[in-house]
């Protein structure tokens, strides 16, 4: 492993003002290794079954969908506030719609649509709480995370099934042997990208993450930006349960529970940090990659699943820890 | 063994410390007495923190020794310190806001009972000793957050009386304190030195350690420059100790006359929910309007007001004697106003950024409607930086400079935007002399540019230097205006303060 640089600051390293040119040992390049590593002993362990198009794809398909919500998450959290409602939204979302396709026999052109902009009003619900009623993030969405969990369970029961063929083909698509949900992170994952990264609109987030008082001072219009942000991330939380629920042909009211917390996990792992001002999209992919790839090594290795948090759990300590050091450092 | 007087309580001989990069303390030498107070004088970055925070057990010094009652001492942790006696009030307040006064005075030293159950009885008791004895009145079941910034002060102050504490060290204490309240301060730092406790007062406020201070060190660049008695030397010498170049307050020049006749600013009847009232007064263009008063008195909060920070409950903002519908910040600077805030880390700067990120906060339009150009940012605030004599160009994050650096980068940010309007609060607090200057000349060539300048400052000799014209606020509204010809130190602080006594001196 190369050696750090003793000044490495993680803080302006993972941030879209970064300075280029030399290596520095960011939470997305520790992770990029740790993953190689990963990869290369899964592949030399198990040369028959790991590297294969079809674990690959699998893998990517199991993962493509937390990857669209953490792209949402990702920007959140760049603004310092975080979202728990969204495993409960991508439940309720798939159901809702699951409910206008069959009992309301709605088209799906016309229930998609309708089900995209009730996730949209519920991510919206949620940030005009944060920043006009100024309830605690943590608290505002742990209480819609019950509500829409309660909904879900109110309109689908235990679940909804026989999903209109049309619907369910938009889930099970496959173009070039990818399916539909890795085109969609893909999609989501490179606008994501750039947009962040690049666009003044989204680098205000950045400045509010790192001041929000500061922030207002110099003209940035905070709570509107708070409030488009989680209506954001309602959106794309509401589009990954749809697309889900047409891949599974099935929306369960049960589907998407923890999923908010593992998607905490990986943007903190990919160099975002719950203090806001911090984090990337490229960084948060690694870290959902990175969860994904351990839990398919230890299907291989026949590890229990349990191994899989207690790894996880590890990695995501150790990896701030190692920030405060190398901060410390400085 | 060493020689030394017997009144002397600490002695810190030939004291270095290094720090990558930097040599912070250089052969210090410092001695403070039991009953007297020390003044530590110093430009910002001179070495006085470094040196305190040896002297608290934060870090060890690289060479020299500290004798406490003159044995050898040394302090591996803050803990250390604490025992031998020695306590520290910072600027940034040490305390636990939801608790009482009480648990944050015997903070971890609460009395206890069997099973280690607290006494709160004892506590409530021990606590009120402690505060009579400092003659401070004060309920010690209040939660300190409830307090006033002079009465947590004093919390403070009895916490560190309530470990018995022989040396107290105050740092900038009465930055955020309004006059009485210094008084009160004075009164008991008067008090603790005729009890033997040694006092080192840091402050760059000249008057106060004049007022209250026996001897004082002067560091410069982490050397010290000797200790005086305070008779023996005048605020000149002092200041020239501290910067080596002969410095003297500019005095006011001719006034700026205005550059219109129309105000280029007016405020009517602007009052809001809990503090301003009817406040009513004309800002013109080339002038650098001040706006004078003690803590407390709402200048702050008018500025906020004005910018748009503040919900108002009525008045009218004119600009250019049109009204202005200001409900943002962002509403106020696209009607041409911008504001310094007083608080630079609060509320100002966005510390763990660089410096090309903070310069262009409040310009994002101008380096892309869609796509960001940051390297035209960069190269921008590449050249403001050199033009505002900026030296640490490649700190990663704003965080690393210096408090006068810090002001110029919040400069540089509004210079760039080129408002007609400036709001500055308080744009020289905790900087040094060298920056302040610079700072009041980029004021003065703004008004002589036809900037308006509205400049909130507690500092009257500031006030007096850079203001065409200066009024007076008080308790939430405008005590009135003080024509230049008549405007003293004197005059501004008795429109200020209501009627007699705010220069009641501690020292009997």
């Amino acid at each position: 492993m190369p050696v750090p640089e003793a000044t490495a600051s993680p803080v302006a390293s993972t941030g879209p003002t970064a300075r280029r040119g030399r290596f520095r040992l960011t939470r997305e390049t520790v992770l990029l290794l740790l993953m190689l590593a990963g990869v290369i002993g899964a592949t030399i362990a198990f040369p028959r079954s790991f590297p294969t198009w079809a674990n690959l794809t699998s893998l990517l398909r199991n993962t493509a969908l937390d990857g669209v919500m953490a792209c949402g998450m990702v920007v959140l959290m760049v603004g310092g506030v975080f979202d728990l409602s969204i495993g409960s939204m991508f439940s309720m979302i798939g159901v809702l719609t699951a409910w206008m396709l069959t009992t309301a026999r709605m088209p799906p052109l016309l229930a998609i649509p309708a089900g995209l902009a009730l996730a949209t009003l519920g991510g919206t619900l949620n940030g005009w709480m944060v920043a006009k009623v100024k309830v605690n993030a943590l608290i505002a969405t742990l209480g819609t995370m019950q509500v829409f969990r309660g909904i879900a369970v109110l309109v689908g029961g235990p679940g909804i099934a026989n999903l209109p063929p049309g619907f369910v083909r938009i889930g099970q698509a496959e173009w070039l042997g990818l399916q539909s949900p890795i085109w969609l992170l893909m999609a989501v994952a490179v606008a994501g990208q750039y947009l962040l990264a690049k666009t003044r609109f989204f680098r205000k987030y950045y400045y509010i993450g790192a001041n929000p008082k500061a922030a207002l001072l110099s003209g940035i219009s905070v709570e509107r930006m708070q409030i488009f942000s989680f209506g954001l991330m309602g959106l794309l939380a509401g589009l990954a349960g749809m697309t889900f629920a047409a891949r599974v042909a099935t929306a369960t009211s049960t589907s998407g529970d923890g999923a908010e917390l593992r998607i905490i996990t990986a943007v903190i792992l990919g160099g975002a940090s719950l203090s806001g001002g911090r984090g990337t999209v490229w960084g948060t992919l690694a870290g959902v990659l990175f969860i994904s790839l351990i839990n398919n090594i230890m299907i291989f290795a026949r590890l229990s699943p349990e191994w899989q948090s207690i790894i996880i759990g590890c990695v995501l300590v150790i990896a701030v820890a190692m920030d405060r050091f190398l901060g410390a450092k400085r | 063994m060493t020689v030394s007087s017997p009144s002397v309580l600490l002695r810190a001989e030939g004291i270095s410390k290094s720090f990558p990069g930097v040599r912070a303390l250089h052969r210090v030498n410092l001695e403070v007495r039991a009953g007297e107070v020390h003044a530590l004088l110093g430009e910002n970055g001179a070495g006085k923190s470094t040196l305190m925070h040896i002297l608290a057990g934060v870090f060890p010094p690289d060479g020299g020794s500290l004798y406490l009652d003159g044995q050898a001492a040394s302090f591996t942790s803050p803990h250390a310190a604490q025992v031998a006696g020695i306590a520290m009030v910072f600027q940034e307040r040490s305390l636990a806001g939801p608790l009482s006064v009480a648990e944050n005075v015997f903070f971890g030293r609460q009395p206890v009972g069997r099973w280690g159950v607290i006494n709160s009885r004892r506590l409530y008791r021990d606590t009120l000793e402690v505060l009579a004895e400092l003659d401070i009145q004060l309920d010690p079941d209040t939660a300190v957050e409830f307090l006033s910034p002079a009465e947590q002060q004093m919390v403070e102050i009895a916490k560190a009386l309530s470990i018995k504490a022989r040396l107290l060290v105050l740092d900038e204490p009465t930055s955020t304190l309004t006059e009485t309240e210094i008084t009160t301060l004075f009164r008991v730092i008067g008090l603790l030195r005729d009890r033997g406790v040694g006092i080192i007062y840091i402050s760059h406020r000249m008057a106060e350690v004049f007022r209250i201070c026996d001897r004082l060190t002067v560091l410069r660049d982490g050397e010290d420059q000797g200790t005086f008695d305070l008779g023996d030397v005048s605020e000149e010498q002092l200041i020239g100790k501290m910067v080596e170049r002969e410095f003297r307050y500019r005095q006011a020049g001719p006034v700026r006359s205005a550059v219109a006749r129309e105000a280029a600013l007016e405020i009517q009847g602007l009052s809001d929910r809990t503090l301003l009232r009817e406040i009513s007064f004309q800002a013109h263009a080339g002038q650098i309007t001040a706006l004078a008063g003690l803590a407390g008195s709402g200048r702050t909060e008018l500025a906020l007001a004005i910018f748009g920070a503040r919900p108002i409950t009525a008045g009218r903002i004119l600009i250019q004697g049109r009204p202005a519908q200001i409900r943002s910040p962002r509403e106020a600077i696209r009607a041409g106003i911008g504001y310094l805030p007083e608080d630079r880390k609060e509320a100002g700067l966005f510390l763990e950024m660089g410096l090309a990120a903070n310069f262009g906060a409040a310009s994002l339009e101008r380096f892309g409607c869609w796509w960001l150009d940051d390297g035209a940012m960069e190269e921008e605030a590449a050249a403001a930086a050199t033009h505002l004599r900026l030296t640490n160009l490649r700190a990663r994050s704003v965080h690393e400079l210096s408090g006068g650096s810090q002001q110029k980068i919040m400069l540089a940010r509004w210079l760039l935007v080129r408002p007609p309007i400036f709001i500055i609060d308080e744009p020289t607090r905790g900087i040094d002399i060298g920056a302040k200057m610079e700072v009041h000349e980029l004021l003065r060539k703004l008004a002589v540019e036809g900037a308006t300048v509205l400049l909130i400052s507690s500092e009257l000799p500031e006030v007096l230097s850079l203001a065409d014209r200066i009024l007076v606020m008080r308790e939430g509204s405008l005590a009135g205006e003080i024509p230049r010809p008549e405007a003293t130190e004197e005059t501004i602080l008795r429109l200020a303060a209501l009627p007699h006594s705010i220069h009641a001196h501690a020292r009997a």
